[in-house]
């Protein structure tokens, strides 16, 4: 493909004089269309073809059946719970309106204070927000009005993370810091019964439908099969619902090494050890519950594949992340049985081992240390 | 003593122009450099002037620390140029090589001592700094195998030269007990960073030599002989030589000749900032992972046996980070061409009766410079029981007391580079090193 019509032009625009301080936004649209024709000078001459781009858009990618079924399962909650008489396709057509302005919202927001950011501090803009802020809107209830998404975006963005100096630098999940935003500043909109389904088109009307972990706190007993939590075809937050459209990301993140498998089986670990170990006390319904409720329920596969496995924040050294993500799956579980005013533990979950990340690093590293003081001392 | 290893960490990238096992006798070349820069820790002194008449083995600079340390011509001649850089640092000397020999060969034994003329080709670790007789390494590390890319096979190259190998072994034997080690396994098994730590790693306060193996027989041709003619073996190739194949050189010839016959693409004339045209292909002194960038009349590395020609990647990619990248090489499997690899080893492209992916290797750096992001990739590729990210952070903030905690003595810039290679954040990891480790050779020496 010969794009050298398009090289011509960015180097034609290029903001010179006293449009240089438009820099930053220049670089990010120029390195969009083209990776930069800068070579190596020290070191070595040769790199890998693996850039920061290319490692956030495979994650952008594996979110898609996620989103895709999301969309589809807005719909479906909404026909059911009206009585409509939907095509399949309309009801994702009507998903796909309703995320539309909330993935629009997120980015806009968002994207705009990453650039005001890196113009500011004269920085190149940093590729992560393109995960985070399609993220965002597909762990928050269908019906979260959007000036709370915008609220809680622009939060996310500059105390979660450009405070700390931008993408790399915080030690916060961003998305995570997000819904938690919205979940304490904004309870009513974010839990009970009213907001998981859409009432129509535009607003954020809902209509009364409990998710399988809704009952259970109030000690009924999921009235969704464990095979429709697999598929997703329950109220839930918009794209959090289906087991199996996360796994199909699961396997892409896997794939590619983008995210740690360690990270991933150990959530699943801890949270499977947690669960059996309820089973064995077994003192009321919720303990009782099979310990693989516990994955197909809420948040808790996304929030193992997508959320905890965010490199930023998790523990960096390969036996830091075992540590990190048993704690993560038994910790959810944990706060979900035992801790009544909270329904999903998940978030808070993740949130905790985020801040607690950097302490296991420091011992696992600290070991390391003491062996080689050991060899010297010898 | 031998040792045969074996390590699993490491990535053999597959980059083209592998040289054909053929060696051209290149010995009659002109012109020679010796380059001091290429010392680390040795402090020139120039004994010569330009035009003076030198013998092969005659000292051209020495230590200023330590006079006994000096850097030979490799061959008899005339000093034609002394070239110096910026604050008039030595950069090189330049001897043109006359044809009638003076080199007294007595032909007698000589016993290595740091006054020979070989001496510099012994390296200590850590720093990888010239060898300083007062200390007490701890081992002398040779290794028999090459395993940077294209590097050359040492069994071969060495060939014919057994009884010098062996004489120089016994002649390094009087220092300390000598180590020749056969690493298995994929780059950077071959590294002596690599070879040390898996057999008894390096702890602060103490150190080892090592030499290079083709070394190792100058060396024992001058221990036998009293001859000073340090012969290499290079290893000629990349992506765009022409035809890779070995030269038998002297030390610090002149790579013109072989330039002029391998290099694939001649310069266009793109401008670089300073207004000088840019070469389109990058002649790299030493392994593509760590060597140096040389002009085409430049001359070979003090330490490097080998060459590579590579195309200069400063073209534009369009949409880089979303094409699927079948011709793509990456450690990471985001590329269609890492998946298919994964997926059933390419058989399926064969069945589609696709071609299989030759991957282009270029200078392109493939991306911005970023914070560090991802973790985890460093480890497979550091064969070492050290936390490489934390060492690398712990030397960008120039902490020196975590540095040596986290284990720098170990290391060299050269072990970090299949770190810098698979980085997605493009960092400059070996300069990194590099610099933290200056900082703490001239504390140790000061």
């Amino acid at each position: 493909m010969n794009m050298k019509w398009l090289e011509d032009w960015f180097e034609k625009i290029e903001p010179k004089g006293k449009w240089s301080w438009l820099g930053s936004t220049y670089e990010a649209f120029h390195t969009f269309a083209f990776t930069p024709k800068t070579v190596t000078k020290s070191g070595s001459h040769i790199r890998d073809a693996v850039d920061m781009k290319r490692s956030i858009i495979i994650v952008v990618i594996a979110l898609m059946p996620a989103l895709l079924f999301g969309m589809w399962n807005i719909g479906y909650q909404t026909a059911m719970s009206t009585g409509a008489d939907w095509h399949w396709l309309y009801m994702w057509w009507f998903g796909f309106l309703r995320m539309l302005p909330m993935i629009a919202v997120s980015y806009i927001v968002g994207l705009g204070i990453e650039f005001a950011f890196a113009q500011y501090r004269h920085h190149e803009v940093n590729e992560g927000f393109l995960a985070t802020g399609l993220l965002i809107p597909m762990i928050v209830p269908v019906t979260t009005p959007l000036w709370q998404l915008a609220l809680a975006v622009a939060f996310a963005v500059i105390i979660g993370k450009e405070v700390f100096g931008g993408s790399g630098m915080n030690f916060l999940n961003p998305a995570l810091v997000a819904r938690a935003f919205l979940f304490f500043a904004y309870p009513t909109h974010m839990s009970g019964d009213k907001v998981w389904i859409a009432n129509d088109l535009w607003g954020s009307d809902a209509i009364a439908g409990a998710t399988p972990m809704g009952e259970l706190a109030t000690g009924a007993h999921p009235s969704a099969s464990a095979l429709d939590m697999l598929i997703g075809t329950i109220p839930g937050s918009t794209c959090e619902t289906s087991f199996i459209a996360i796994a199909l990301g699961a396997i892409l993140l896997l794939m590619t090494g983008i995210a740690s498998w360690r990270i991933m089986l150990s959530v699943f670990l801890g949270g499977g050890a947690m669960g059996l170990l309820f089973n064995a006390i077994g003192a009321n319904d919720y303990m009782q519950l099979p310990f693989y409720y516990h994955f197909l329920m809420g948040g808790f596969a996304f929030g193992a594949v997508f959320m905890a496995t965010d490199p930023v924040t998790a523990a960096q050294t390969n036996c830091g992340k075992w540590i990190y993500g048993l704690l993560i799956g038994a910790f959810a579980v944990l706060l979900r049985v035992c801790n009544p005013a909270y329904p999903e533990g998940m978030m808070l979950s993740i949130l905790f081992m985020n801040c607690m990340a950097p302490l296991i690093d420091h011992c696992v590293v600290a070991a390391n240390i003491k062996r080689r003081e050991r060899r010297t001392a010898k | 003593m031998r040792h045969d290893i074996k390590i699993k960490k490491g990535l053999d990238i597959p980059l083209g122009g592998i040289p054909e096992q053929k060696i051209l006798d290149l010995r009659g070349v002109e012109r020679y450099a010796v380059k001091p820069p290429d010392v680390v820790g040795f402090t020139p002194r120039l004994l010569v002037a330009e035009g003076d008449t030198v013998t092969a083995g005659q000292s051209l600079v020495e230590d200023k620390r330590d006079a006994r340390l000096t850097l030979p011509s490799p061959v008899d001649g005339i000093v034609e140029t002394i070239v110096r850089g910026e604050k008039r640092r030595l950069l090189e000397v330049v001897v043109c090589r006359n044809n009638q020999s003076t080199q007294n060969i007595q032909n007698t034994p000589n016993t290595l001592t740091p006054e020979s003329p070989c001496w510099w080709m012994i390296k200590e670790r850590p720093f990888g700094a010239i060898a300083n007789s007062d200390h007490k390494p701890k081992g002398i590390y040779i290794s028999l195998r090459d395993t940077n890319p294209l590097a050359p096979d040492l069994e071969f190259v060495l060939k014919g030269r057994e009884h010098e190998f062996e004489a120089g072994v016994k002649a390094l034997e009087t220092f300390a007990p000598v180590h020749c080690v056969k690493a298995e396994g994929p780059h950077p098994a071959g590294n002596i960073g690599t070879i040390v730590a898996a057999i008894d790693p390096l702890s602060k306060g103490e150190c080892i030599w090592t030499v290079n193996a083709q070394d190792v027989a100058n060396i024992g041709r001058w221990c036998i002989t009293g001859e000073y003619r340090p012969e290499r073996v290079i290893a000629v190739g990349g992506p765009a030589a022409k035809a890779p194949h070995y030269y038998r050189v002297i030390c610090g010839a002149c790579l013109k000749q072989i330039s002029e016959a391998q290099v694939m693409y001649e310069s266009y004339p793109a401008m670089d900032g300073d207004g000088q045209t840019v070469a389109h292909t990058r002649i790299i002194s030493g392994s593509p992972l760590s060597g140096s960038t040389v002009a085409a009349d430049g001359f070979l590395g003090m330490y490097d046996q080998q060459v590579c020609y590579i195309e200069e990647g400063d073209k534009y990619d369009f949409m880089g980070w979303l094409m699927p990248g079948l011709k793509k090489f990456s450690f990471s499997k985001t590329f269609l061409s890492g998946l298919l690899g994964k997926l059933g080893n390419l058989e399926i492209l064969d069945t589609l009766g696709m071609p299989r992916p030759s991957y282009n290797f270029n200078t392109n750096m493939h991306g911005s410079v970023r914070p560090f992001l991802f973790t985890g990739s460093f480890e497979r590729v550091f064969p070492f029981d050290i936390y490489p990210l934390q060492l690398i952070k712990a030397c960008i903030v120039g902490d020196v007391e975590l540095q040596e905690k986290l284990g720098i003595y170990e290391v060299e810039p050269e072990d970090f580079a299949l770190c810098e290679f698979i980085d997605p954040s493009k960092t400059e990891i070996q300069s990194i090193i590099r610099e933290a480790l200056e900082v703490l050779r001239k504390e140790a020496t000061a």
